[in-house]
């Protein structure tokens, strides 16, 4: 016996999780762990691996009791996990993934690639994957990718390690290996908990089953004395049939009626009809492709094959808004993401699909607003103080409720219920039950898409069974029960499953989705370059191409550009341009933003101007330095413990630094003569080369070894780059915000007391605005040149070049300087669109 | 925030006086506009950092016009008209190209930037003052004329900012504004059109922006080119410190304008006690981030 765990008791708020369990793993086996949603599983796997604490019981690791009080406690005690959704970095490759936060160190300091390379082969030879530790994350298919995060598991050398729904995504061929995989474990001596849905996986591969139900052990069989149905009995196990206010409603005539679906890639040819006055189940385990169906009924995803029909009437739903014209209502999945408009009050939500209907000429008629209100909210039994509280302090059920309530206005004939009563009490869910008949009863269609076996078989007339996108199996009331489900959702019937998860593109895949709103990161969803279309290719490679179109177009208008002098006059120009965007570049790398950096440089710049001649040339780039980076960790500060958004942090610190600069130099700019030592930074040669180039090589090569060669820089990239993956592996967004945040102001404050030395002095117009957004528009037009969109120092400098050599190469050529904003901000939305364009989101920041 | 109105009053007895009063109001009506506009994209989650550039083109086109000799209704009608089609430019990037707004506005600012200096041949003036009075009577009357005995910019803005307040609290359109900078995904299910909604502020802020340089030139009776650009930090002042003032914290057409009103009364004060820029961005700087913190305190 490796694993012990006796008498587990969590209890959440009105929720008793587990209710003394008690699990036992021994030495090598697969010990699978069934139950249905909510019956406790995952809340053990949590204890096991430290992200709850248990409130009673013990765990006995061979034979020594242990505590496992965090993540990093589970990983000393050699338990690991295969997570459900595979958070890993696209931009990064296996190697940096499977060591993100365990990363290995030479003496030097530096990662040890060759070691972590050596070490990842291996761990993919031991699960027999086809792919090499180099691969991008982003190009691996999602079977590829639980495969990478099994053997950053087993780079653990864990005795105990999880899978938790290891073949959600998986394609048969991919499943065939993985238990080839876990069978190869299970003989090298590692235990294994196998948490799965589908009970043929749980007989093909497990010696044992441990069987939750409502927080409780319900049973614990050998694998091989006991059968199908034994689990599915010991998994439900009790009569509910109570709670479902089910009556009889005599069904009408056709219709919706769903003909030969297809998106694409999620869900294919499902087809089925639903008469007025009938609830209609979908069910399915979560992944599915149900909630897709849904989505695309009403337009709010594309469709690319099939029919949707209303009593009879073929209805394209372009847009949800047309949908809810034709009548469609849609309760979504997401109550808080997707449902609710949660700062907004109850009476405004209500109102919100019915604007139209309730204004004339564009003005709302509020007292006919507030009367519907107040009837729903009776209908309902919302239990709200006022229709002006809030609806996010409402409790999720209340929420639930004003998410349905909104449709309820006798416009909606067809409603698509997308699990509407997970983290719902039982009383709310019983008055949405009721509802749903009270609806059915009016004559409405309705499509009832749930998890939870029980409750669809307590309220539908029909069930379609959902499975790998495709409708497999329709169940009439007459045969409609636990165990028949039960069976239906689990069967697995891959032998005909459609779509093989390799030739789904990675970004279909939920976990890759890009949050509608971000603040502007470089695209996430970078899809396989397999063939690359004319269109991917200009925008990969467009931006490179137009900087050297135009770079000749240049050369061409006035030959003497291409001269080697002109060529190191304009690095010396750029020098201070690219400085700032190093300091910019750090900070978003780290997943902030540095409005204040150009207001920075400017107050070294101007304390350097007004002391040098006191306190020296080196003294006067010590305090450059040392001002930065203490202003970088006020940023870090106020980002950190105030949460306050980067923007809006670093622009009262833009204000402030702003300030402070205009008081120090009273208003006047700042000349300085006569310091030919000081000068030489910015001004000097070495042969030809300027002096100021020398300095901008050797910052460029310690930040790209900083940031490419150490832990800390990895670290900002997992951070800036995927949070979810970063925390998963224990990495600390603060700490990776506070280097980012100081190691700018350290760059950006040096940098100011080079300007001073570059300019004989210092300037008093307050000019860091304008500075900050060129170093902005350089750092992100750097990162367009990495396939997957990364930003780095490299980038950045050849960016902050081009801006420069295009003012210099534009003004040899005779056109005005008077025109250049125009032209730089033409390049500036020009390098972000070729990113976005894609994604069709709308341009909301998160940042306010 | 009043403390500090008081101090400056304990300093500088006139600072509260009704004819000082009376003139910072005058003074802020450009500043109220032009945040509020501002305001409307930020409540979407948007900003909308092209305001001061177009007030300020929008001023320039105005008195270029009329120095040109064109028909007075013109110089009213073009500047609109081009707040209008820089309002929908942004709206078509932010809103269905889908360009962060932070990004696509500021490169709307940098192009009309660019424009203007082309425009006016690297930033030279268009002087009205000097014109016959016959000539610029009609105009000047929007920033130095009497409505019995009201300065008319403080009526014309009062009639505008009724005009928003009536779109942001009751026509259909404020609502679903309020819902996509609620929600947008829930907004956009619920069938709102979440793109076009998006675009509206842009819209809406451009027009604004184009009234307020109309105001701005119609008082200064010159336009220097980039003249306005100042006003787009004060905005966000403005309108961070409206957050503050009203009751949940969020975005208000009334907060917008007390936040307006004490930037303006700030400015005065400060002048008035012959302190210099350096002060004023020590304020703001404070002022935004002690918002930023207290809004924090109390939703925590």
């Amino acid at each position: 016996m490796i694993l012990q765990c006796t008498g587990v008791v969590k209890e959440f708020p009105g929720l008793r999780a587990l209710d003394d369990v008690a699990f036992e793993l021994r030495h090598g086996e697969v010990h699978a762990l069934v139950g249905q949603n909510g019956a406790g599983k995952s809340t053990l796997v949590k204890i096991l691996t430290g992200v709850y604490t248990l409130d009673a019981g013990e765990i006995v690791l061979d034979g020594r009791r242990i505590e496992i009080r965090s993540p990093t406690d589970a990983e000393t005690h050699g338990i690991a996990i295969v997570h459900q959704d595979q958070h890993l970095v696209p931009q990064f490759d296996v190697t940096r993934n499977a060591f993100l936060g365990r990363e290995l160190v030479n003496a030097t300091g530096m990662l040890d690639f060759d070691a972590m390379r050596t070490a990842t082969r291996a761990a993919l030879d031991r699960i027999g994957a086809d792919f090499s530790p180099d691969h991008l994350a982003a190009d691996l298919s999602v079977g590829q990718r639980e495969q990478v995060a099994i053997a950053a598991a087993l780079l653990q050398e864990p005795r105990v390690l999880i899978l938790d729904e290891p073949t959600a995504s998986l394609s048969d061929r991919e499943i065939d290996k993985l238990f080839d995989v876990v069978e190869n474990l299970r003989s090298g001596g590692v235990s294994i908990i196998y948490i799965s849905h589908h009970l043929n996986e749980v007989f093909r591969v497990s010696s044992r089953i441990t069987v939750l139900r409502d927080g409780n052990v319900a049973g614990r069989l050998d694998t091989d004395e006991t059968d199908r149905e034994s689990i599915v009995r010991l998994t439900v196990g009790r009569d509910l049939k109570s709670l479902y206010p089910k009556e009889p409603v005599e069904a009408g005539e056709e219709l919706l009626v769903v003909e030969h679906l297809s998106d694409g890639h999620r869900f294919e040819d499902v087809s089925f009809r639903v008469k007025r006055g009938e609830i209609y189940g979908l069910a399915g385990l979560v992944g599915a492709g149900r909630t897709e169906i849904a989505l695309s009924i009403i337009g709010a995803r594309g469709l690319r094959e099939g029919r949707i029909s209303l009593a009879g009437r073929a209805v394209r739903n372009v847009s949800p808004a047309r949908a809810r014209d034709h009548g469609f209502a849609l309760i979504p999945e997401d109550r808080r993401g997707e449902g609710l408009i949660g700062p907004l009050s109850v009476r405004k939500n209500l109102a919100i699909p019915n604007l139209s209907w309730w204004s004339r000429a564009g003005l709302m008629s509020l007292r006919k607003e507030a009367e519907r209100v107040t009837q729903l909210i009776s209908r309902l039994a919302i239990a709200a103080t006022s229709p002006e509280q809030p609806a996010e302090t409402l409790s999720g059920g209340n929420q639930q409720k004003v998410v349905i309530g909104k449709w309820l206005d006798g416009q909606s004939e067809v409603f698509l219920f997308d699990e509407p009563t997970t983290g719902v009490d039982v009383g709310a869910k019983v008055e949405i039950y009721k509802e749903m008949i009270r609806l059915a009863r009016s004559g409405a269609a309705i499509v009832f898409i749930s998890s939870d076996l029980e409750e669809l078989v307590g309220m539908c007339d029909r069930v379609g069974v959902v499975a790998r996108g495709r409708l497999e199996k329709e169940i009439g009331r007459a045969d409609l029960d636990l165990q028949t489900l039960l069976y239906w959702t689990t069967a697995g019937t891959r032998a005909t499953g459609p779509t093989p998860a390799a030739e789904v593109p990675a970004a279909a895949h939920p976990a890759e989705e890009v949050p509608s709103s971000t603040l502007v990161r470089p695209d996430e969803s970078v899809a396989r370059p397999a063939r690359m279309s004319p269109t991917r290719f200009l925008i990969r490679w467009g931006t490179s191409l137009g900087m050297i179109l135009s770079i000749l177009a240049m050369g061409i208008g006035a030959p003497d550009f291409f001269r080697p002098s002109n060529l190191l006059e304009i690095l010396k120009q750029g020098s201070i341009l690219t400085l700032i965007g190093y300091g910019q570049t750090l900070v978003l790398i780290a997943g902030g933003f540095d409005m204040s950096a150009g207001a920075l440089a400017q107050l070294t710049s101007n304390f350097a101007a007004g002391m040098v001649g006191r306190i020296g040339t080196a003294l006067s780039f010590a305090l450059g330095g040392v001002v930065g980076a203490v202003v970088g960790l006020v940023n870090a500060f106020l980002v950190i413990v105030f949460r306050m958004p980067p923007f809006i942090a670093t622009l009262g610190m833009m204000f402030v630094l702003t300030g402070g600069m205009l008081a120090y130099n009273g208003g006047q700019a700042l000349t300085l003569h006569d310091l030919p030592g000081f000068f030489f930074f910015g001004q000097g040669y070495l042969g030809p080369v300027p002096f100021v180039v020398v300095l901008l090589a050797l910052i460029l090569a310690l930040l790209h070894l900083i940031l490419k060669r150490t832990r800390p820089g990895l670290r900002m990239y997992a951070v800036g780059e995927s949070l979810p993956a970063a925390r998963l592996r224990g990495i600390s967004q603060a700490r990776a915000l506070v280097y980012g945040f100081v190691g700018a102001g350290l760059v950006v404050g040096l940098t100011g007391v080079l300007q001073t030395s570059y300019s004989y002095g210092a300037s008093a117009v307050p000019t860091g605005l304008d500075f900050m957004i060129s170093a902005l528009a350089a750092a992100f037009l750097g990162s367009t040149f990495s396939r997957t969109g990364e930003l780095d120092v490299v980038g950045t400098t050849i960016a902050a070049m081009f801006i420069t050599s295009l003012s210099n190469g534009l003004i040899l050529n005779g056109v005005s300087n008077l025109a250049l904003p125009a032209i730089q901000g033409g390049i500036l939305v020009v390098s972000v669109l070729l990113s976005v364009i894609q994604k069709r989101d709308i341009g909301q920041i998160n940042i306010f | 925030m009043v403390l500090v109105l008081l101090a400056f009053e304990v300093l500088r007895p006139i600072y509260l006086s009704p004819a000082n009063l009376l003139s910072v109001a005058t003074q802020s009506t450009i500043l109220i506009v032009m945040a509020v506009g501002l305001m409307l994209t930020m409540s979407m989650r948007g900003v909308d950092l092209s305001v001061a550039q177009v007030a300020d083109a929008s001023g320039l086109l105005a008195a270029a016009l009329i120095v040109a000799g064109q028909p007075l209704w013109l110089a009213f009608v073009a500047p609109v008209a081009f707040g209008l089609v820089t309002g929908t430019i942004n709206a078509v990037l932010m809103a269905y190209l889908g360009v962060p707004a932070i990004i696509g506005t500021l490169g709307m600012m940098f192009a009309v930037r660019g424009g203007e200096l082309i425009f006016s041949h690297g930033a030279q003036p268009q002087i009205l003052f000097t014109l016959p009075p016959s000539i610029t009577d009609v105009f000047f009357f929007i920033g130095r004329g009497r409505i019995l005995g009201v300065p008319a910019s403080i009526v014309l803005v009062l009639l505008l900012m009724g005009l928003v307040i009536l779109l942001v609290d009751r026509s259909a359109l404020g609502r679903r504004m309020e819902a996509v900078g609620g929600n947008a995904r829930a907004a956009f299910l619920a069938g709102v059109n979440m793109r076009a909604t998006f675009g509206w502020g842009f819209v809406l802020s451009g027009v604004l922006a184009a009234i307020a340089g109309i105001i701005l030139v119609s008082r200064a009776g010159i336009a220097a080119p980039r003249g306005a650009e100042v006003y787009l930090l004060d905005s966000f002042v403005s309108v961070f410190l409206g957050t503050v003032l009203s009751p949940r914290s969020n975005f208000t057409v009334l907060g917008t304008i007390g936040g307006a009103l004490f930037v303006s009364l700030l400015g005065n004060g400060l002048t008035l006690l012959g302190l210099g820029a350096s002060v004023k961005y020590l304020v703001y700087g404070t002022a935004i981030l002690a918002a930023i913190a207290v809004n924090r305190l109390r939703s925590a």
